[in-house]
């Protein structure tokens, strides 16, 4: 935990309780009710997946690699899921940075991060527009449940609503650390003293890889 | 900086790569469990829920994993962990009480409708281990269509 | 480390704006972009009026149907347009519109964002010692957000096809389905619109509010000193911020299904009107939707009646010159009920076709909240009990507050019982119980709040004799409507019909909705002389000479009596004792400024 000396009086006030700044705790909360708009999604998305005779399976409706054709279960998925985590990495690496007041890891870190985000927004596309074009939409669902009938319409609804608000996040991710690219090479962070708001902006990006781990195994592992 | 690890460079640069590898570890074992369902494990019975609940946890300790260290809580103070963690256990009744009517509504369905369960169980396709490109030809494709009902 | 200065750059920060501010403050910083928490409320408090007027017209339009559906008032014609039928009636769309939108506004715009909006901006900075909010920018968004959401329900108003009329629950398919009823198009795309900013505007308060009091008590301000307003407030924010956004998902699929031919909630439709046929959708689940409402839904009761129950725990021991009763175990039913209030929202869907195995979990759950109900219930009586009372008309509400949380909460047993609810569901009896206990008591909480604090928003009183007639008619008034709801519902009276006459098990009821309905209007207008009492005393009312009006021993009052942006010229002041020290060692009150004295007995 801490090695802040015990007997410290957190709660007595005239400080933090928790030794953080307003933001962060800020941030923390507002990501536990974030937590909460994709626990509902992927809770109704299991509740409808339970009041069905069937479903289909993941493994046959995902199984396609660009260039490399289909037949490739949960290859391209696991890329994805790895360059998130990647992802994930740099951006903890451009915390610690910051930690230490050095700007050039900062700004690497951070554009390494931004990349990844890119690429997982790309691969995303790529996923997006390929189910298209096999007839995948919200209302049109072309893959048959597991045990041959006619396929759950909520199927793809769930996974185009789910993927895409994810994808939200993640762009929404990417453009918070675009901002914290240019205010770090505009010295915002070195005149204020401390790294400390891109600290928050890390929050947010590991909670977007947080959800993506929920998102990838509901779809595509159970 | 008094309070934490991570103000020691090296211990926080070694803490994140140990890390990395498990998540990356917990990932991959996650995959191969799911992989080898796909090869051998088709009906759904005892092994194949096993290996879902398997896979659950997983996912579950790699959250905790991204939590604890990359969005750096477990250093954090105690009483803060509490105040993320507490609120979250509301997610068990959330789960419990969706999932269970929704199974409930299910056999709601199957045992006073009969014409539900006759849609839904009626075998159109010939198993999916075929592929899509046979689905195709039965499922017609209603992306070019307009949007049905509630849209106007 | 840095650290430290950053948690304490904020309080330097504000503390320069307090002395920087006189020079450039203009209208606009000042009275619309203000990003003062004192005037947040105040504008949280008149739009929160102004939609408890239109709300409360509402409801007298509709009781107006409900008690004379034969009159012929041809005059409404020339005021409502088409929203009256050429014999002078309200037509039933627009009945079922009212009916709804007087529900949406009156839990949302009003209880929610009118009270806990006013309120938690108002007291938690002056009750906690702070400057101002965490955040004052995102502070004034949330406003800001909340006028947005206003001003396009309020514009639904005026579509052609008529506001969203499908119950302010807005189940599907009535809410899903454009061609259910007129009021299901673009009403109910504004609704949505609507009620999305207002999840946003409740977001960003909620977070402001929880960081606020956690963080930025004042030196010496623990939480076990803070006054239980400040409590209830926190924890109505926690409700607030892990319960909108279920409610937004809900929102978010149901956007699907109307516009984008998903099927979440649809299945097995047919249409008549138009020739529509049978609908596409199959394998969704009406029932999902209604859970996730209620995840929101029932969270949101306490989120309208916890403020009240913490401003009325405050004023009841301030007007009884008594510390209150009990204050860990208040704290702990705060804390019993915020957690209950998640695991319960089942209890609105017994009859819905939900599991009833699982309903008898939520039997046992519901009926679990009675105990820290009466735990502060309780508390109040004996906060009270051989008091030296004043009888202002603050304490008045108060009490009446209690009056109505017991008469109310007692029907909540009744109705949480599944078996019980198999009759009693949907029937006036429903009505009675929630208006009582949620609606009249909410807003009792907030009159006590606002005849106790409107010294320190304004800097004047209210008039006292026109709260005296404001507080007895209305008391009286609630009870006289929502009494005999309770025998018309017990006989199996259904709510939301549009005309009883047709019915001949219902018919005998005639009389007494018309008594109903000539209470209602006398009670409304009673709220017009409040109104009349508020703005009139903004300008003209008794000004405030003493800084402590009413020998209290919280922070607010220990403030200028009309504060500036900052709230204290100097110092923010260090507490060193609870709450609540009434008449302890002979003396009537010490304010929690107060240092503990070397023979003071026994300390909190």
């Amino acid at each position: 935990m801490s090695t802040t000396a015990t007997g410290t009086k957190w709660w007595s006030g005239g400080r933090s309780p928790f030794n953080v700044e307003y933001g962060k705790l800020m941030m923390w909360y507002f990501l536990m009710s974030d937590a909460f708009t994709f626990g509902a999604f992927l809770i109704s998305y299991g509740t409808i997946r339970f009041s069905a005779n069937s479903w289909p399976d993941p493994n046959v409706v995902f199984q396609s690699f660009p260039f490399l054709g289909s037949g490739l279960p949960l290859l391209f998925v696991s890329l994805m899921t790895f360059i998130l985590i990647i992802s994930s990495v740099t951006m903890v690496m451009a915390v610690h940075a910051g930690h230490r007041g050095d700007k050039k890891a900062v700004v690497w870190n951070l554009v390494w991060t931004i990349l990844g985000g890119l690429a997982f927004l790309g691969c995303q596309a790529w996923e997006w527009t390929h189910l298209y074009h096999e007839g995948a939409w919200w209302g049109s669902n072309p893959f048959a449940n597991a045990d041959g009938s006619t396929g759950h319409q909520d199927f793809t609804n769930f996974f185009f609503t789910i993927t895409g608000f994810h994808g939200f996040h993640v762009f929404s991710g990417v453009v918070i650390n675009v901002i914290m690219l240019i205010m770090t090479l505009n010295n915002v962070f070195e005149k204020k003293g401390h790294y400390l708001m891109i600290e928050k902006a890390g929050l947010y990006w590991h909670f977007v890889d947080l959800v993506w781990v929920f998102v990838f195994t509901m779809f595509y592992l159970v | 900086m008094e309070q934490t690890a991570h103000a020691d460079t090296k211990a926080g640069r070694r803490e994140i790569w140990r890390v990395t590898i498990i998540l990356s570890v917990l990932t991959i074992i996650e995959l191969a469990i799911g992989f080898g369902m796909y090869l051998w494990v088709h009906e759904d019975g005892f092994l194949r829920a096993f290996l879902k609940g398997v896979i659950i946890i997983l996912m579950l300790a790699k959250a905790f994993y991204i939590t604890a260290y990359f969005m750096h809580l477990g250093h954090e103070l105690r009483n803060m962990i509490m105040t993320v963690v507490v609120p979250l256990s509301l997610f068990i009744w959330f789960i419990i009480a969706f999932l269970y009517d929704g199974a409930s509504y299910k056999h709601l369905r199957n045992t006073y409708d009969k014409g539900f369960k006759e849609r839904t169980t009626e075998k159109t396709h010939q198993g999916s281990d075929h592929g899509k490109k046979d689905l195709k030809d039965v499922q017609p494709q209603p992306k070019t269509e307009a949007p049905p009902g509630p849209a106007h | 480390m840095s650290n430290e200065a950053v948690l304490h750059s904020h309080d330097v920060h504000s503390h320069d704006d307090h002395h920087g501010h006189h020079h450039h403050e203009s209208f606009i910083s000042k009275y619309v972009f203000s990003q003062d928490h004192k005037m947040i409320a105040k504008q949280f408090l008149i739009t929160g009026m102004v939609w408890a007027i239109l709300g409360g017209l509402m409801s007298v339009l509709f009781r107006f149907q409900l008690g004379y559906p034969d009159a012929e008032f041809t005059w409404m014609k020339d005021l409502l347009g088409k929203w009256v039928n050429d014999k002078g009636q309200i037509t039933a769309e627009s009945y079922y519109s009212l009916v709804t939108i007087h529900g949406t506004v009156l839990v949302f715009f009003v209880l929610t964002a009118g009270l806990s909006g006013t309120f938690a901006n108002l007291l938690i900075p002056l009750q906690v010692g702070a400057r101002d909010m965490a955040s004052p920018f995102l502070n004034m968004l949330s406003y800001w957000f909340f006028l947005a959401a206003s001003l396009v329900m309020l514009s639904s108003l005026f579509v052609e096809t008529g506001p969203f009329s499908g119950g302010w629950t807005a189940y599907p398919p009535l809410s899903a389905l454009a061609s259910a009823q007129p009021g299901s198009g673009t009403g109910m795309d504004l609704w949505l619109i609507a009620m999305a900013l207002f999840v946003v505007s409740s977001l960003l308060g909620g977070l402001n509010y929880i960081a606020t009091i956690l963080n930025m008590r004042t030196k010496g301000m623990s939480m076990t000193r803070m006054p239980l307003t400040i409590w209830a407030l926190f924890f109505t924010a926690i409700l607030g911020v892990l319960s909108f956004p279920v409610l937004l998902s809900g929102f978010i699929l149901l956007i699907f299904d109307r516009n984008y031919g998903t099927s979440f909630y649809l299945s097995d439709i047919f249409i008549t009107a138009n020739n529509v046929g049978a609908l596409p959708n199959e394998g969704g689940n009406a029932i999902l939707y209604q859970h996730l409402f209620w995840f929101l839904g029932h969270p949101e009761v306490y989120i309208i009646i916890l403020p009240a129950m913490g401003m009325v725990s405050e004023v009841l021991s301030v007007n009884s010159r008594k510390p209150i009763f009990g204050y860990m175990a208040m704290v702990g039913s705060l804390f019993a009920i915020t957690i209950l209030a998640f695991l319960v929202w089942a209890h609105h869907m017994f009859v819905t076709g939900l599991n009833p195995f699982l309903g008898a979990f939520f039997v046992l759950l519901t009926l679990l909240i009675a105990v820290p109900s009466a735990i502060k219930v309780f508390n109040w009586l004996t906060t009270i009990w051989r008091g030296s009372i004043r009888f202002t008309p603050a304490m008045l509400f108060a009490i009446g507050f209690v009056s109505l949380f017991i008469s109310g909460g007692l029907t909540g047993i009744w109705l949480g019982n599944s078996a019980l609810d198999i009759h009693l569901h949907d029937t006036y009896f429903v009505v009675a119980h929630f208006h009582i206990v949620m609606g009249v008591a909410g807003i009792f909480g907030m009159f006590c709040g606002i005849y106790h604090w409107y010294p320190k928003m304004y800097g004047r009183y209210l008039n006292n004799t026109l709260g005296y007639i404001h507080f007895w008619v209305t008391l009286a008034g609630a009870y006289l409507i929502f009494w005999p709801m309770h025998y018309s519902g017990l006989a199996g009276m259904p709510r939301r019909y549009y005309d009883y006459a047709q019915w001949e098990s219902f018919k005998q009821f005639g009389d007494l909705n018309k008594f109903i309905t000539i209470v209602a209007m006398i009670v409304f207008a009673v709220q017009l002389l409040f109104l009349f009492n508020f703005f009139y005393s903004i300008w003209k009312g008794r000004k405030v000479r003493s800084q402590n009006p009413w020998g209290a021993t919280t922070l607010e009052w220990t403030t200028p009596i009309n504060p500036g942006h900052g709230n204290w010229p100097g110092e923010i002041p260090e507490v060193h004792r609870w709450a609540y020290d009434y008449g302890k060692d002979g003396q009537e009150f010490i304010p929690q400024t107060t240092p503990v004295g070397s023979n003071e007995t026994n300390h909190h």
